[in-house]
This record gives structure tokens, C-alpha cells and sequence, in this order.
């Protein structure tokens, strides 16, 4: 336990009128961009940190993670109000967010979104402020081995996701792999697929394709609507929203859905403290595990509450979490952690195990700015759902078109040029058809997010074992979550759906 | 930290030719006319990073000095190669400069097919930081030089050592034939998934170009091995792979490319005002929050590294395919 006087100094620190000016300019800047589709958050951190180098070392964190922690709002809400999820993460969202809006419960939607992301983000800060050290040394224990298995699990929980035709889904999950198997070969260290593109060296850029299978296809179908209307249902009027009268949460309904949201936090917190994972993983695991596992998995995907709960909560914690490994043992658990690496080091502090022992006050001083963006998350987030409500109520050919163009500008800067443009284009006529035909765009891209970690683990696994199965026995957790998958696909897998379809 | 107030110190051969000092460059001198606009810094890695903090610091210290405009962009991909492609099809004006690392000219021709570029593709008006590279082990592993751990291996028939990058690989491997014995190397997904591997004690060491430093600093980590010519710093009794025996070392410059004939009056101009830039105290105390201090070769030593290095990765190649 730290000297008590370093926590409050440090904590103190985190008060002053500067700071909190930097704290609320971030979660702002973080909620806007977040909740432009074809802005990315990373692109933001990545720009404000040469901005911080003039600003005193507490400060410039604080203002980089309030960007990131605005973030995890703002993606929310065009995920919700539009089913244009703007991030990877924020896509589980959109699965209940956006049903619940289109019954005209938008505001309802958001609300919920906003309060259960804050109690996930706030929960794994207090993880992170009270236990980071015993649970950095845990997650050391997981391995290329355990890692591997911890893939496997994933992929057999996320079953829940294939749609409703089993093979479609599978199929779907098939081109994931495919297409995530573009790039350099993890075993061999050579470019695989890339087709003389030198651009494809590091794989096809996930933001191009996320924003152009989640939101731009989403688009194309909204733009089709304009020219051919579907038969009851006004997609040129997206003001509907907020129509169904009261759009207030109560603690009561916050309260009813707190298994899901307490499970989503823990698994969000977990997989944050794990180095490597990182969010989307979070949101989808904790979507499907919380699907499969209650007694009426049919109700999510039409609205739910719970859904929204489980997506929200456990992608947001993961930011808060993916600070342990860093401040804990300088590893940064994702691109992000990487950038706040860098704004380190410019500002002459060197994360590693040392750092709580040399830089104690400029990290209590952190754990207290992160609570105050909290704080601010929430409040800039009520002033902005009647924001982003103003704007939807704007005619559905303004806002769609508009979104359009910010998705076509935003990858242009995000990808460096015209490259991860057409990616995204190709992955949006791809995502069109895909939706067209019935196939699982969500199914897709989890098997894209999760397939270079699932590689990339077998071969450091098949190199450290030599390749001998019976290595497996030391390696209690990688057993365990062996075990997990089995029990995942049977009583997690879609017989439970199909059953309950027949009755 | 220490911050020597040293100009110049560069760790590979090459820096002990070039020996001029640094008064010589203190005042570029640069053609009529030049620069006629902005001169553009791209950046090989994505905004953020080392190199890219490195970039952005010099060409603030450039526009001090020479009054030039520099905006700086990045152009992140295929480790620093989108960057180096681009550079083929700029204009050879002088007003773009790459910022990138020698490892992508001197490697990556050979050891990937499709690259259009080779380490004579272009000019190089300097370098502006050495990253050295030391092979680390957890503090209670039963080895503590190259040697045991080489006899470690021996022992055990094997031993794993995660890594980074396609060059550290490669320095694996040729330890591994040197010593005739089976090591294996564990490619992670970046240095910091490579450190965390060594940290879990799911492989027996790692290579390392900075991270390490405070895991040793804490008493975690224990250098093995230094793979540059010169101890460093922060391990001083632990030997280099020169000192035992070992003709393979894995070090890299970060450093400035020019598209292929830029008029030599500009390129001297460059060097020149580079130069003075590397040796300014606020790049020294960024090259100090580095654990480092500025190593800038010139011209003549960079093209001399980049040529020994790329040899030597060919020679390497050439014998694998056959």
C-alpha cells in the first residue's frame, strides 16, 4: 500500500481548474468523434498527443484517456439511433440499441447505454485503483497456451451471434478467417495474400472494414429504402425515435437488468486486464454469453434492455482494465494503451514496474482524473442525447447523407488515403449484399477481430510446446477453458434457440 | 538519467569513421532559392509514436533554426515500406523527406518478394537515434550470461526466445548456428507482447530494444547479451555478442531518406541543418526520456551502416532460398 499522503496529493492534483477545463474538453471531444461513424478514436488520440506536448505531464494523460473515455459513449449513438455503429464495439450495441429506437424509444435507448457504460467504466477504474498489482500478475499467467484456449472459448460462445440460419453464420464466420488471413503470416514472417499490394503487408485495416460492413452498408440499405419503401415503415422520417412518449430510465429498470450488467463489467475487466484482446471482444462475448444463457434468448435483438446492458458495460470497462497491464508492467494491452505509452515517454515517464514507486502522485493524480471524466462522461453525455436528438430530427436523406460523407472523409485521414477508402467501400457493397442475403455481417466481423489473435497464439503455442499436446497438462487455465468451450457449445450453443423456436 | 552533453555517439561501426566534428555542420549552407515552399516530414509509423515524437521534435528545432515550414504527416504500413514506396514516386525537389528506420531499407528488400525499392533507391541526409537491442531473461532464470544459456539450451535440446521483428529472428538464428545448439524464436505481435511472453515465464528469454530497461532497473530482468558492438549503459557488465564470440548483431537507426537525386547543394543543406537539429539540447533531453542520446551518423555514415547491413541480411537470404 502506497504512502497515504501520495494518494491524496496525487488526488488533489487531479482538482485543479486546468485540469478539469482539459477533462471536460476531452470526454466532449471523445463523445463527438466516437459518435462520428468513420471517425475512430485512436485517430483522435493519435492527433491530440503531439497537442499535449506543451501541457505538464498530468495533464496531457488525463486529457488522453477523457478522449478515449468519451469514446466509449459517443460510439453508442449512432449505433442506437441510426444502426450505424461508428467503432467495432459499439456494433452489440446497435443489435437491441437500435430496435429500441426504432419503437421510438430512442432517448430510452440512449439512456440506457449512457448509464450502464459508466458503471462499467467506473467499476473497472476502482479495479484498477484498488487491485491492478495482484491482477497484473495474474493475467501474466496467461500465456500464448492460454491464450489460444481463451480464443477457442470465444469462438464457441459467440455461436449466439451466427443469425438465425446456423450455416449462413458459419459461412460468414468462414470469410472472416479468410479475409483476416490477409498480411504478413505470423509462423513465417512473409506476406500472405496481399497480391502485390504492400499496403495489404499489414492485413485489410479493420477500421475500413468495420465502418464499411457496420455502418456504410447500413446506409446503402437506408438510401435503397429512399427509392424503393418498404412496405410500413417511413425510412425517410428517422425523427420516430423519440416518439413513444416517456424516454426516462429508472433506477428500478437499471436496476432489474444488474446480473447482466454486473457479468458484462467482470467480463469486460478481465478481458481489459488481459494484454491483446481489447474491446469488441469484450462487448460480443458478454452480448452472446448473456443471450445464450437466459431463459428467453429470442427477446434479444428486438430491444432488450439486457442487451444494450451486456454490450455497454463490458466495453467500457475495458478501458479502465486495459490500464493495469500498462501501469502495472508498461505493457500496453491495445493501440490505445500504445499511444498513452508514447504520451509517457515524451513526458519523460517510463511506464514499467517502477512507475507507481517513482511517479506515485502523478498516478494517484491519474486515478483521480479518470473519476472526475467519469463524472463529466456522464453529465456531457445527457447534454448530448438532446444534441444527437436535434440532429436525427433533421430529414432521414439529410442524415444519412451526411453520415455518408463523414465516413467517406473520416477513413480517407484515418487510413492515410485513398487505399483504406476503397476498402471500405468494398467492404460496404460486400456488407450490403451480405445483409440482402441473410448472412451475418456481426458474425463476420467478430471472426476478423478474433482470427490474427487466434492464429497468432497456435503458432507461439505449437513453437513454445514443440508441438506435444501432452505440454497441455501444465497448463491448468488452458484445461480449464477447454473444459469452458465444451460446456459453451452445449448449453450456450443455438440447439437452445431452435428448441424454444419449436415449442 | 543521464544526459550527455556529448553530440555525437554512435554505437555501430560505422560511427567510429565518422569522426568529424560537429562545429563543421553548425551552419548549413543551403542553395539560392531553396526551399521555395513547406517542406514535408512523412512519417513512416503511425502519429503517436517514437518515431514519430522524433520527427515532429526536429522539425519544430528545423523551423527554429532555418525558418523553414515543415509540416509533418504519417504514412503508417508494411513497417515503415508504404512510406519508403511513396517516397519512389515524389518529386526529387527536396521537399519531402521520409522519416523512417534502416531496417526497412536494409532488410526488407531481400527478405519479402514484391518490394520495389532497394537501399539504393534513395539518399540518406542522416540518422537521429540508435535503438540497441539485448537478450533478456527473467531474474531467477538459472542462466545470467549468453554462454549458460546457450549450455541451458544445450541441456534442455531447446530453448524459446520470443521476438519482435523478421531482423531479431534472424539474430536468433544465427546465434542459434554459431552455437550449433536449437534455439527457437517465438514471433510476437509487437515488442510489448514479446516482453510479456518473457514475463509469464512462457518462454526462456526475449529480445528487447527498450522496454526492458526498467524491468532490469527493478530487479526483474537480467541482460544476457548486448547485440550491438558497445555495452550499454544501463547492463555494463553484461558482455556484447562481439565480446563473446559472436558475429551478429541486430541494431538500427532511426533515419532520414531522400527520393534518389536531390541536387547535391540541397542534400549538404539538409545534412547540415539535420544535423544541427540532432545536437540541440531539447532533442537531447527527448533522446533522454528514451534512455538514449542523439546518434546521428551524416550522410557518408548512414549510406556506410545501410551498405554493411544490407549486405549482410542479402548474403543471409541468398543462402535460405537456395
Amino acid at each position: 500500500m502506497p504512502d497515504i499522503s501520495i494518494v491524496f496529493s496525487g488526488l488533489a492534483d487531479a482538482f485543479t481548474l486546468g485540469n478539469l477545463l482539459y477533462i471536460l474538453l476531452g470526454v466532449t471531444l471523445g463523445q463527438i468523434v466516437g459518435a462520428i461513424p468513420g471517425l475512430s478514436i485512436l485517430m483522435a488520440l493519435a492527433i491530440a498527443i503531439p497537442l499535449t506536448y506543451s501541457l505538464d505531464t498530468l495533464t496531457a494523460i488525463s486529457f488522453l484517456i477523457s478522449i478515449n473515455k468519451g469514446g466509449t459513449i459517443g460510439g453508442a449513438v449512432p449505433a442506437i439511433l441510426l444502426n450505424t455503429p461508428g467503432t467495432p464495439e459499439s456494433a452489440a450495441t446497435a443489435l437491441d440499441g437500435y430496435p429500441m429506437a426504432k419503437k421510438g424509444q430512442g432517448g430510452k435507448a440512449m439512456k440506457y447505454s449512457l448509464y450502464y457504460s459508466v458503471f462499467g467504466d467506473v467499476s473497472s477504474d476502482i479495479v484498477l485503483i484498488t487491485v491492478s498489482l495482484p491482477l497484473a500478475a495474474l493475467a501474466l499467467k496467461m500465456g500464448p497456451i492460454e491464450i489460444m484456449t481463451l480464443m477457442i472459448l470465444a469462438f464457441t460462445v459467440i455461436a449466439g451471434l451466427v443469425g438465425s440460419s446456423l450455416v449462413k453464420g458459419l459461412m460468414s464466420v468462414a470469410f472472416g478467417f479468410l479475409l483476416a488471413s490477409v498480411g504478413l503470416d505470423p509462423a513465417m514472417g512473409s506476406a500472405r495474400f496481399t497480391f502485390g499490394f504492400i499496403e495489404l503487408v499489414d492485413g485489410v485495416p479493420l477500421t475500413a472494414i468495420a465502418v464499411g460492413m457496420l455502418a456504410v452498408s447500413e446506409i446503402f440499405v437506408k438510401i435503397s429504402e429512399f427509392v424503393v419503401p418498404t412496405e410500413g415503415e417511413d425510412a425517410t422520417d428517422s425523427a420516430q425515435v423519440f416518439d413513444k412518449g416517456d424516454q426516462n430510465v429508472t433506477f428500478a429498470e437499471l436496476w432489474a437488468n444488474r446480473v447482466v450488467a454486473f457479468r458484462a463489467m467482470v467480463i469486460g475487466t478481465v478481458i481489459g486486464a488481459i494484454p491483446g484482446l481489447g474491446s469488441t471482444t469484450a462487448g460480443f462475448l458478454s452480448y452472446s454469453i448473456s443471450k445464450q444463457s437466459a431463459k428467453d434468448p429470442e427477446a434479444f435483438g428486438t430491444g432488450d434492455p439486457r442487451g444494450i446492458a451486456a454490450s455497454e458495460a463490458a466495453n467500457s470497462a475495458v478501458v479502465g482494465a486495459n490500464l493495469i497491464p500498462l501501469l502495472t508492467l508498461g505493457i500496453p494491452g491495445n493501440i490505445a494503451a500504445a499511444l498513452l505509452v508514447s504520451a509517457f515517454i515524451i513526458h519523460g515517464v517510463q511506464p514499467g514496474p517502477l512507475l507507481f514507486e517513482r511517479q506515485g502522485q502523478l498516478i494517484y493524480g491519474l486515478f483521480g482524473a479518470m473519476l472526475i471524466a467519469n463524472v463529466f462522461n456522464l453529465i456531457v453525455g445527457q447534454f448530448g442525447m438532446r444534441f444527437w436528438a436535434m440532429i436525427v430530427s433533421a430529414p432521414a436523406k439529410v442524415v444519412y447523407g451526411g453520415a455518408l460523407l463523414l465516413c467517406i472523409t473520416g477513413m480517407y485521414f484515418a487510413a492515410g488515403g485513398v487505399f483504406g477508402l476503397v476498402i471500405m467501400l468494398a467492404a460496404a457493397v460486400i456488407g450490403y449484399i451480405m445483409r440482402l442475403t441473410g448472412f451475418s455481417v456481426i458474425a463476420f466481423i467478430v471472426a476478423f477481430v478474433l482470427t490474427p489473435q487466434l492464429e497468432r497464439s497456435i503458432n507461439q503455442a505449437i513453437l513454445i510446446t514443440d508441438g506435444d499436446f501432452s505440454e497441455l497438462a501444465h497448463h491448468p487455465i488452458a484445461i480449464g477453458l477447454l473444459v469452458a468451450s465444451v460446456f459453451a457449445i452445449y448449453f450456450l450453443g443455438p440447439w437452445k434457440k431452435r428448441e424454444s423456436l419449436i415449442k | 538519467m543521464n544526459i550527455h552533453h556529448q553530440y555525437i555517439r554512435p554505437i555501430a561501426i560505422a560511427g567510429v569513421l565518422f569522426a568529424t566534428p560537429m562545429a563543421v555542420f553548425a551552419e548549413a549552407e543551403c542553395p539560392a532559392g531553396y526551399p521555395s515552399g513547406p517542406i514535408d516530414f512523412v512519417v513512416a509509423y503511425g502519429a503517436g509514436g517514437g518515431t514519430d515524437a522524433i520527427a515532429r521534435m526536429l522539425a519544430t528545432q528545423l523551423e527554429e533554426n532555418m525558418g523553414w515550414t515543415i509540416p509533418v504527416s504519417n504514412k503508417p504500413g508494411a513497417g515503415g515500406g508504404v512510406m519508403m514506396a511513396s517516397l519512389l514516386g515524389e518529386a526529387a525537389d527536396g521537399l519531402t523527406v521520409g522519416v523512417g528506420s534502416t531496417n526497412t531499407v536494409t532488410l526488407d528488400p531481400y527478405a519479402n518478394e514484391g518490394i520495389d525499392f532497394t537501399w539504393e533507391s534513395f539518399d540518406y541526409p542522416g540518422t537521429a537515434m540508435a535503438v540497441t537491442f539485448g537478450l533478456v531473461a527473467l531474474a531467477d532464470a538459472p542462466y545470467s550470461t549468453l554462454e549458460e544459456f546457450i549450455d541451458f539450451a544445450r541441456e534442455n535440446g531447446r530453448a524459446t526466445v520470443s521476438t519482435s521483428a523478421i531482423a531479431i529472428e534472424i539474430a536468433v538464428q544465427r546465434i542459434a548456428e554459431h552455437y550449433d545448439v536449437n534455439l527457437i524464436p517465438v514471433p510476437g505481435n509487437g515488442a510489448a507482447d514479446a516482453l510479456q511472453s518473457a514475463l509469464g515465464g512462457h518462454v526462456d528469454a526475449t529480445i528487447q530494444g527498450s522496454q526492458h530497461i526498467q524491468q532490469i532497473e527493478a530487479g526483474n530482468m537480467k541482460q544476457l547479451s548486448t547485440l550491438v558492438s558497445e555495452r550499454v549503459s544501463y547492463a555494463p557488465d553484461t558482455m556484447t555478442t562481439i565480446e563473446s564470440g559472436v558475429n551478429v548483431t541486430a541494431g538500427a537507426y532511426v533515419l532520414f531518406v531522400l527520393p534518389k537525386g536531390v541536387d547535391p547543394a540541397i542534400q549538404t543543406c539538409l545534412e547540415g541543418a539535420i544535423a544541427e537539429a540532432t545536437a540541440s539540447d531539447a532533442y537531447t533531453e527527448l533522446m533522454a526520456n528514451f534512455n538514449t542520446t542523439p546518434a546521428n551518423l551524416g550522410s557518408a555514415g548512414a549510406v556506410e551502416f545501410i551498405q554493411n547491413q544490407a549486405a549482410e541480411y542479402q548474403a543471409i537470404f541468398a543462402a535460405r532460398n537456395n
